[in-house]
C-alpha cells in the first residue's frame, strides 16, 4: 500500500468526509480513491473508503496575495500545503466514528478498489454481474451493477450531455457492447436491440469495423473483456423515399443492406396506429376522445382484411375521387394515406358538396368544431407520413423482435418530427403489447435519443405515454430504456427518475445548476462542464458518488469514411456472385 | 515543595518584572550600550560620504539564521523561582533562486531548574542561573538565562552551516570560518561622533555610510549603516530605514558592505504588510511565522500547564 498522505487536524474530520494533507512527492488528483484505518477501544479497527473530490494547493501562512511575488522571486521561504477533500464511499465496519487527524491515508488499490467501489457487491446467486463501462482515471476497468440495468434490482440508462461534445450516442452503443458481448448479461444472445438513428447516418456503420481504431484501443478493449469488433447481427432500416417508383431507403451514405421500412393501411387500422399522429392530445380532450373512437372504428373496419389496400364498403360513388378502384364485391380500394384521410373526412364531415352530415357511427356525437380540428390534422399529416403508411404494397415495419439479427437500427433522421413521432410511438406501443402478452421471452434494449422530444415534461402525447409505461413497468417486463437528451430538465421527470444508470456528458453550465443533476456532488457538476468527448460520469445506485470513466474509441464505424474495406477475395467474391 | 504554577503570563506580575520588560537590553538584540565605541571611532574608509555600488549578484548558499524565545510560565516552589521558555531557532536558504526553509530547532527550557520538568508531551529540560541568585531582580535573571538559551541555540545551528554567506540577525558573536554578515535593527548604541552622525539622515535608499571599526569583546569588526527603502519616501524620519551591518574584520571584508547594498535593501519588508518594516527582512519574517508556528501554540501549552501545575 502506497501512503499518500495523512487526514488534517486543522479542519474536521467526520466519517463521512474529511481532508487529506498530501506528503512529498505525493500525488493525489480528483476521483482518487483513498483508505484510511481509524481505530477506537471500543469498536475496534474502522477502515473508510473514499474519493477524492477536491483537491487545493496553497500557500500557507501567508496573508498577502502579493506575498507571491516575493516568493517567486526568492525572497520568503513558503509553505505549500496540498489538500484533498474525501468523500467517504463506504466504512467496514458501519461505525460511523470520524477518523483520527494524522491517520495515514493510503491510494486504494486491487482489493481496496474493490471494497471502494462496492464491486464486492456485484454479484449474484449465479455469479459476477460486474459490466464493464469504462475505464476509472487510474486506469482499472470501471464496472456497473448489471442487476441495476438489466432490471432485477433496477432498470434504464439515462443519458445527458450536449449534443456533438459528449458522445451520448457512442456511450450508449458502448454499453450495448459490453451488454451483448461481456458474457455478464445472461442469455444474452436472446437479448434484442431497438436503437432509433435520429441525426446523421451515425449507426448505420455498426457492423462496419472502424479504419480509424488504433492498436491501443484495441488492447483497451481487450482488457474490458470486449472484442474488438463491430457488431455482428444488425438489420438497417430506413424510411422509403418519397415519391418515385418502387420503395427505397431514404439513405445517402451507406447504399447496401439497408431495407426500407413502411406500414401497410391494414396493418395501420389492426395496429391501431392513428393516436400516434396526433402528438397534442392534450390540446383538446374531446379530439382525444374521437381519436379513440376512430382508431377503433378503423380496427374494426380491418377486421378480416390482408392489405396491403384497406377495403371500404360504405363510400358512396359520385363522391369518389378520380383513381379508385373497387374489387370484386364492389368496395372501394384505399390505396394510399391520403385515400384514407378522404375516406374519413367523407364519414366524418359528409360529403364535400354540401352540407352534409358525417356518418353518426363514426362521428361519436362529436361537435363539427371537433371534427373539423381532427381532420385538419390527419390532412397535415399526409405530407409528413403518406411514404410510411401506404396501400400500395405489403407493409414491411420494424419490428425488432422478428427475424434473425439482434440489433436493430431504425432511421429516423429524415422523417419530419411527426414522421419520427409516428414511427417511435407506432414502434415501442408494439414491442410493449408483445413483450406484455409474453411473445418474446428475451430482454429488450431500446436506444432513443433526444427523449425531451418523445416525452417533454409540460406536455401530454401518446408516445410520452408509451415511454412512461417502459420507464416504469418495462423493467419487470424486460424493455429496457437507454434514453438520452441534451438536457434532462426538459424530459419528464418520471422517465428520467427511474433511470437506475445515469450518465452525464459535458453539460452547458446552466443546465448543470439544475435540480435533475443534485445527485452529482459539486465537483462532478463543475467538471462536467469541461469533460472531453469521451469521458462520461457515471452515477449507479450502489455507489454513492459518481464515476468518471473513460470509454475506448467505438471499433465500428460512425461515418462512411471511417469504415474499413474488406478487400479481401473472400469479400469480393460474395459481392460479385 | 513541589514547583506549582505561579504565574502564566509575566506582565501581569507586579514588580521588576515590569522594568524588565520594557528594558532594552532585553529585546534589542545589542545588550549593554557602552560608551566606549565612540571613544574608539576608527574610520576604515575616507572620505566620510555615502557610498553606492554596483548591483552585485547574491552568493549562494545564502543563509538567514535566526531565533524567538517565549517566557511560558513562571513556577514557584515557595522559596524560588523558575522560568519556563520556549526557544527557537531556524534557518532559511537562497539557492538557485529560490528561498526555503533548511531548518529549524526547538527546545523547551526551565531556567531555574534543577532537573527535566515533565508535564505530558511538554518536556522542560533544566537550565540552572548563573551566579547568586539576587532576590531583588529575579525575573530579569530568569528571562536573562532564556535570552541566553536562544543565542545558543542559533550559535549551534549557524555553526552547523557551512559554505557561503551567512546573516544572522544582531551583532556578529561566532566564529565562522566563511564569511558572515549580523545587521542590527534597533540603533541604542552610538557608534558615531556627533560630526559624522549627520550623514545618516542624509543616506538615501541603496546607499551606506563608509565603514569604520567596532571594538567588542576581544573581536574586531567592520560596520556601517546603510539606508533600507521604507515607501512612501520623505514621509518618515529617514533614521527609521536605517540598519547597521557588521562583519569580523577578516578577508574581503569592504566586498561584503558593498554586497550589502544589493542584498538588504532588495530584502527590506513593506510596512504595509509588516509593522517592523523595513528592517525585518521578508526572509526573517518568513523563518519567525514558521518558529512561533513549530513553538506551538501559546494557549494550548498555557492549558496544559495549567491542568500538570494548577493554579495560576
Amino acid at each position: 500500500m502506497e501512503r499518500i498522505g495523512v487526514v488534517l487536524g486543522s479542519r474536521e474530520a467526520t466519517p463521512l468526509e474529511f481532508w487529506v494533507g498530501v506528503e512529498g512527492e505525493g500525488l493525489l488528483r480528483l476521483d482518487d480513491l483513498v483508505v484510511v484505518e481509524g481505530f477506537h477501544p471500543k469498536v475496534g479497527k474502522v477502515r473508510y473508503f473514499g474519493m477524492v473530490d477536491h483537491v487545493a494547493k496553497v500557500h500557507e501562512g501567508e496573508s498577502f496575495d502579493t506575498d507571491i511575488f516575493l516568493a517567486a522571486e526568492g525572497k520568503i521561504p513558503v509553505s505549500l500545503a496540498y489538500v484533498a477533500h474525501v468523500s467517504v464511499t463506504r466504512i467496514v465496519p458501519e461505525e460511523f466514528f470520524p477518523p483520527d487527524p494524522g491517520s495515514d491515508v493510503y491510494l486504494a488499490q486491487g482489493e481496496d478498489l474493490e471494497l471502494a467501489l462496492y464491486y464486492d457487491a456485484m454479484k449474484n446467486q449465479r455469479g459476477s454481474t460486474k459490466l464493464p463501462a469504462g475505464f476509472l482515471k487510474n486506469g482499472e476497468v470501471a464496472y456497473l451493477n448489471l442487476e441495476f440495468l438489466s432490471g432485477v434490482k433496477g432498470g434504464h440508462v439515462n443519458i445527458s450531455g450536449i449534443s456533438g461534445v459528449a458522445a451520448k450516442t457512442s456511450y450508449a452503443t458502448f454499453l450495448l457492447k459490453s451488454l451483448l458481448e461481456s458474457g455478464v448479461l445472461e442469455e444474452a444472445h436472446q437479448a434484442r436491440v431497438l436503437l432509433f438513428n435520429v441525426k446523421g447516418e451515425d449507426l448505420l456503420f455498426l457492423d462496419k469495423p472502424n479504419l480509424r481504431l488504433s492498436e491501443e484501443a484495441k488492447e483497451e478493449y481487450r482488457r474490458l473483456g470486449l472484442p474488438p469488433t463491430p457488431f455482428g447481427s444488425v438489420r438497417f432500416l430506413a424510411p422509403p423515399r418519397k415519391g418515385g417508383e418502387g420503395i427505397l431507403p431514404d439513405v445517402e451514405t451507406r447504399l447496401e443492406g439497408v431495407k426500407a421500412y413502411h406500414w401497410d393501411l391494414v396493418q395501420f387500422a389492426q395496429k391501431g396506429l392513428l393516436p400516434f399522429l396526433f402528438t397534442d392530445k392534450g390540446a383538446l380532450t374531446n379530439l382525444g376522445f374521437l381519436v379513440a373512437h376512430v382508431t377503433e372504428k378503423l380496427r374494426r373496419l380491418a377486421e378480416g382484411q390482408k392489405g396491403p389496400h384497406l377495403l371500404v364498403a360504405d363510400w358512396l360513388g359520385g363522391e369518389l375521387p378520380e383513381g379508385i378502384t373497387f374489387d370484386d364485391l364492389g368496395r372501394v380500394r384505399l390505396k394510399s394515406f391520403s385515400d384514407l384521410v378522404r375516406y374519413l373526412e367523407y364519414k366524418l364531415l359528409g360529403p364535400e358538396t354540401g352540407e352534409g352530415e358525417g356518418d353518426r357511427t363514426w362521428t361519436a356525437r362529436q361537435a363539427r368544431g371537433t371534427l373539423e380540428a381532427f381532420v385538419r390534422r390527419l390532412r397535415a399529416s399526409v405530407e409528413n407520413v403518406a411514404h410510411l403508411v401506404r396501400g400500395d404494397r405489403k407493409g414491411n415495419p420494424p419490428d425488432p423482435l422478428e427475424g434473425g439479427e439482434q440489433v436493430h437500427v431504425v432511421d429516423l433522421a429524415k422523417l419530419s418530427p411527426q414522421g419520427q413521432m409516428f414511427v417511435v410511438g407506432s414502434l415501442l406501443s408494439d414491442l410493449f403489447a408483445k413483450k406484455e402478452r409474453g411473445q418474446y421471452r428475451g430482454r429488450v434494449f431500446v436506444v432513443l435519443d433526444e427523449l425531451n422530444k418523445y416525452a417533454p415534461r409540460d406536455e401530454e402525447s401518446p408516445i410520452k405515454d408509451v415511454l412512461l409505461d417502459i420507464a416504469e413497468r418495462g423493467r419487470s417486463l424486460g424493455v429496457i430504456l437507454i434514453g438520452a437528451q441534451q438536457t434532462a430538465s426538459e424530459v419528464e421527470r418520471r422517465v428520467v427518475g427511474n433511470a437506475a444508470i445515469r450518465v452525464v456528458g459535458r453539460l452547458d453550465a446552466a443546465e448543470a445548476e439544475r435540480p435533475e443533476y443534485r445527485y452529482l456532488p459539486t465537483s462532478f457538476r463543475q467538471r462536467a462542464l469541461i469533460l472531453p468527448q469521451g469521458m462520461m460520469i457515471l452515477h449507479q445506485p450502489e455507489i454513492p458518488v459518481p464515476l468518471l470513466v473513460r470509454f475506448p474509441f467505438p471499433a465500428w464505424a460512425t461515418k462512411r469514411e471511417e469504415v474499413l474495406e474488406d478487400n479481401s477475395a473472400e469479400a469480393l467474391r460474395r459481392e460479385f456472385f | 515543595m513541589a514547583w506549582r504554577l505561579y504565574a502564566l503570563d509575566l506582565s501581569r506580575l507586579e514588580g521588576p518584572a515590569e522594568g524588565v520588560e520594557a528594558s532594552p537590553g532585553v529585546w534589542d538584540g545589542t545588550p549593554g550600550a557602552q560608551e566606549g565605541y565612540l571613544a574608539s571611532f576608527y574610520p576604515l574608509e575616507e572620505p566620510w560620504e555615502a557610498r553606492r555600488a554596483h548591483p552585485l549578484p547574491w552568493p549562494e548558499p545564502l543563509y538567514f539564521v535566526d531565533g524567538r524565545e517565549r517566557a511560558e510560565a513562571v513556577l514557584s516552589d515557595g522559596r524560588r523561582l523558575a522560568l519556563l521558555g520556549c526557544v527557537a531557532a531556524g534557518a532559511v536558504v537562497y539557492q538557485r533562486g529560490n528561498m526555503r526553509l533548511l531548518e529549524t530547532r526547538v527546545r523547551r527550557v526551565g531556567v531555574g531548574l534543577e532537573e527535566a520538568l515533565r508535564l505530558g508531551k511538554l518536556v522542560y529540560e533544566p537550565l540552572p542561573l548563573e551566579g547568586p541568585p539576587n532576590p531583588g531582580d529575579v525575573l530579569t535573571a530568569l528571562q536573562e538565562g532564556l535570552r541566553k538559551a536562544r543565542t545558543l541555540l542559533e550559535e549551534q545551528l549557524a555553526e552547523a552551516l557551512a559554505g557561503g554567506l551567512l546573516v544572522v540577525d544582531g551583532p556578529v558573536r561566532l566564529r565562522r570560518q566563511g564569511p558572515v554578515l549580523g545587521y542590527i535593527k534597533t540603533h541604542w548604541a552610538r557608534y558615531l561622533p556627533e560630526d559624522r552622525e549627520a550623514l545618516l539622515s542624509t543616506l538615501k535608499p541603496g546607499e551606506r555610510t563608509p565603514m569604520f571599526r567596532v571594538r567588542r569583546k576581544g573581536q574586531e569588526l567592520a560596520s556601517w549603516y546603510l539606508r533600507l527603502p521604507l515607501p512612501p519616501e520623505g514621509v518618515r524620519p529617514p533614521e527609521s530605514g536605517l540598519l547597521r551591518v557588521e562583519t569580523p574584520l577578516q578577508g574581503d571584508f569592504g566586498a561584503l558592505a558593498d554586497l550589502s547594498l544589493s542584498l538588504f535593501p532588495a530584502l527590506a519588508s513593506h510596512p504595509v504588510k509588516d509593522p517592523r518594516a523595513p528592517q525585518n527582512l521578508l526572509p526573517v519574517g518568513g523563518l519567525e511565522r514558521e518558529l512561533s508556528r513549530r513553538m506551538g501554540s501559546r494557549e494550548v501549552v498555557g492549558r496544559l500547564l495549567a491542568r500538570y501545575l494548577g493554579g495560576g
